[in-house]
């Protein structure tokens, strides 16, 4: 894959055009994360859920008894809360942060690669990830803290494959071809560890399999709040090197000749999207397409300026990642389907829009 | 069908072993678990009727409250020890696979769900996501969980939403009889549990005395392949460590995949015919049927072979570590492998 895109011209006339884009992503995305609770595999009316979530959010002081009138279940009103709150409003969440991640991190890389066709996966860091999750399936490992060593070792099997991809980059060999060869050739080989692994364990291929998928549930707000945390600093990083990514757009010695040590920001920038790419991988398994689809949405409505890119991609990534989970909801209703079968229904048609458009001109054009 | 994965199991049968000493080692290597396992299970003392402190096969310390009124399950083989307790009133929920597309029929078969008395109402989604909101919806007191539900989910349950989980995952057949009797110090049903326990006990009683006769006769155990899937490349079947292959050796016979590498290889069509089994038994069951086995290589010449020893038997008996296993599935295989006996 070579680097096909077209130089950004005006950065900062980029960003003048159209900056209110941002604001209008953040509030649809504020809407969506408010009345997604209301889908769910378990019947709750609409007007419950709004109760209590805002009963919940005003600590009490608003609804004193959220479920008045409502169809309570077996659980009661503490299981109703329970399934909004906990279940639901966490689910969302995640799939805001992980979605987010994903979408800054795509963003980043097809900059980094110059390349619109890159994504969060295509450096084999999910593979890593997988890993990582097989191997405390397989071998049991602490057995009563596997929900949260499981998206531990994940991550670090996901950065440790990082780690390799970045030792590449810092090489005399590190040319972006080099960068895509080695993880497609990390991808495969650990993609075989984990064939092998699994053939002694039927059982955890079972486990394993939900991982492969990408799925939402089974997660609470801690790891909400550790998925959160990783995501927003990584992220918040990476939006910062918008000025830097724009100038690699002029090729590296370009770059370099406007102060800017390409090899150096490629290594941060790589570091920074591993780190956030492995945050989504541990905790949700594998999701395809968000960190390809969402920086070319933004590049359509804001231009191609990466400092609105980068956090565009952010808040479409989000949007994406939601909107898949409310219409998995509504397409099979009572049924959780793994989240990255949705993605990969939206996404592969973009995919292959993307590589007939790119026969004709870039998706990475001037702004 | 659910495949379990137990981490260990007696070594299979080797013709070069004296089998009265294989026999032996087994019934002491039986009782050391016994002692062991039942350790382990060690229940708090104090009132019959306050909560209990309790291990699970995964090593899991759990509080749980006695004799719980609503129970969710998840797997079919802790519904079937459930069942014979009698204990069904007691289950609000069970485990189904994604409810809008297999529900309750990709996890139990119909003679179940009639037998069971099951509703698609009851069903807690477990595959391809665990979905812990119809779990919460349920408001169980207590959760049996087996091997297709994830450790980390488990873990959710029990930390998140402070409801006890027990882990029944058993690793050998004297791992379900000490299940059985868990259930019965839950549930307090010691009546039915020490009945459920003295039949599962009869049951491998007579197993071991038919080995212990063929073996004082100097009669070598018939060769068999147990397989539960076949396709164009050859057929699915237990190797060591499964409770297939454990069936099969506590039934007398010899599998021919006893030394196969994984723990659910398939064998060739040529390893097949190389080994000419003196028996062939194909399980059923879940949308798979003889007609399955025709799609593999050289099932007829293998049929022709056996010479009427192929015969058709619920997989569940060779995958699901219940009692059925043990009361059904053993002496089936026996009445199969060693049409004279009495066992």
């Amino acid at each position: 894959m070579g680097a096909t895109a077209e130089v950004p011209t005006g950065t900062a006339r980029g960003l003048g055009r159209r900056p209110w884009v941002l604001g209008l992503l953040l509030a649809l995305l504020g809407v969506g994360v408010f009345f997604s609770p209301i889908l769910g595999t378990v019947s709750v009316s609409p007007d419950t859920v709004l109760r209590i979530l805002l009963h919940q959010v005003s600590g009490g002081a608003l609804f004193s008894d959220p479920c008045a009138g409502a169809s309570v279940p077996a659980s009661g009103c503490s299981g109703l809360i329970e399934i909004v709150w906990d279940a639901r409003l966490s689910e969302v969440m995640l799939a805001v942060v992980v979605g987010a991640g994903l979408g800054i991190s795509g963003g980043t890389l097809q900059g980094v690669f110059r390349n619109p066709l890159a994504d969060p996966f295509l450096l084999g860091i999910s593979s890593g990830g997988t890993l990582g999750a097989a191997v405390v399936v397989v071998f049991r490992i602490g057995v009563s803290e596997q929900n949260l060593l499981l998206p531990l070792f994940a991550f670090v099997g996901a950065i440790a494959t990082g780690a390799v991809i970045l030792v590449a980059a810092r090489s005399r060999f590190g040319s972006v071809e080099t960068l895509l060869l080695t993880g497609v050739a990390l991808s495969s080989f650990l993609s075989a560890v984990l064939s092998l692994l699994l053939l002694y364990s039927p059982t955890g291929s079972l486990q394993v399999d939900f991982w492969l998928l990408g799925n939402l549930g089974s997660l609470d707000w801690t790891q909400d709040g550790i998925a959160f945390g990783v995501v927003l600093v990584a992220g918040t990083l990476l939006a910062t090197y918008g000025r830097e990514l724009n100038l690699l757009q002029l090729g590296p010695d370009v770059a370099q000749s406007l102060g800017v040590d390409s090899r150096k920001v490629r290594v941060r920038l790589l570091l920074l999207a591993s780190v956030t790419t492995a945050a989504a991988v541990a905790f949700t398994g594998i999701i395809g397409f968000v960190g390809l689809v969402s920086p070319h949405v933004v590049r359509r409505i804001a231009g191609n300026d990466y400092r609105l890119v980068l956090p565009g991609a952010a808040l479409v990534g989000g949007g994406f990642l939601l909107t898949a989970r409310d219409l998995s909801l509504v397409a099979f209703p009572g049924t959780l389907l793994p989240i990255g079968i949705f993605t990969s229904f939206a996404g592969a048609p973009f995919f292959a829009y993307l590589l007939f458009r790119r026969r004709g001109a870039s998706t990475m054009g001037t702004p | 069908m659910h495949l379990h994965d137990p981490s260990s199991t007696p070594p299979p049968v080797r013709r070069t072993v004296p089998l009265a000493w294989f026999v032996v080692g087994v019934i002491v290597a039986a009782g050391v678990s016994v002692a062991g396992i039942a350790t382990s299970y060690a229940l708090r003392p104090g009132s019959p009727s306050g909560p209990l402190s309790i291990t699970d096969d995964l090593g899991r310390h759990d509080t749980v409250p006695a004799d719980p009124a609503r129970v969710v399950v998840l797997g079919p083989s802790i519904m079937d020890s459930m069942y014979r307790l009698g204990l069904r009133s007691h289950v609000v929920g069970v485990d189904c696979y994604a409810p809008s597309l297999g529900g309750l029929s990709s996890d139990y078969s119909a003679d179940q769900v009639a037998l069971w008395n099951l509703s698609s109402s009851m069903c807690v989604e477990t595959g391809p996501t665990f979905d812990v909101e119809q779990l919460l919806a349920l408001g169980p007191q207590l959760v049996l969980a087996a091997t297709i539900v994830s450790v980390a989910a488990v873990e959710q349950i029990t930390q998140t939403y402070h409801i006890p989980v027990v882990m029944l995952q058993p690793a050998t057949l004297t791992g379900v009889i000490l299940n059985d009797q868990l259930l019965g110090e839950i549930f307090e049903v010691p009546g039915a549990s020490s009945s459920l326990v003295s039949s599962l006990q009869s049951a491998l009683s007579r197993a071991a005395s038919l080995q212990d006769n063929l073996t004082a006769n100097g009669t070598p155990f018939p060769t068999v392949l147990v397989t539960y899937s076949a396709d164009g490349n050859g057929y699915w079947t237990f190797g060591p460590g499964t409770f297939g292959q454990s069936l099969i050796e506590l039934a007398s016979g010899a599998s021919i995949s006893a030394n196969a590498t994984l723990p659910y290889p398939e064998l060739s069509g040529e390893q097949v015919l190389a080994s000419n089994p003196e028996y062939l038994v194909y399980g059923t069951g879940f949308g798979i049927n003889e007609s399955t086995y025709a799609g593999g290589p050289f099932w007829s010449q293998l049929i022709t072979t056996q010479g009427g020893h192929a015969v058709g038997m619920d997989s569940n008996y060779f995958t699901e570590p219940d009692p059925t296993m043990i009361l059904v599935g053993l002496p089936q295989l026996i009445a199969v492998l060693h049409p004279g006996s009495s066992a």
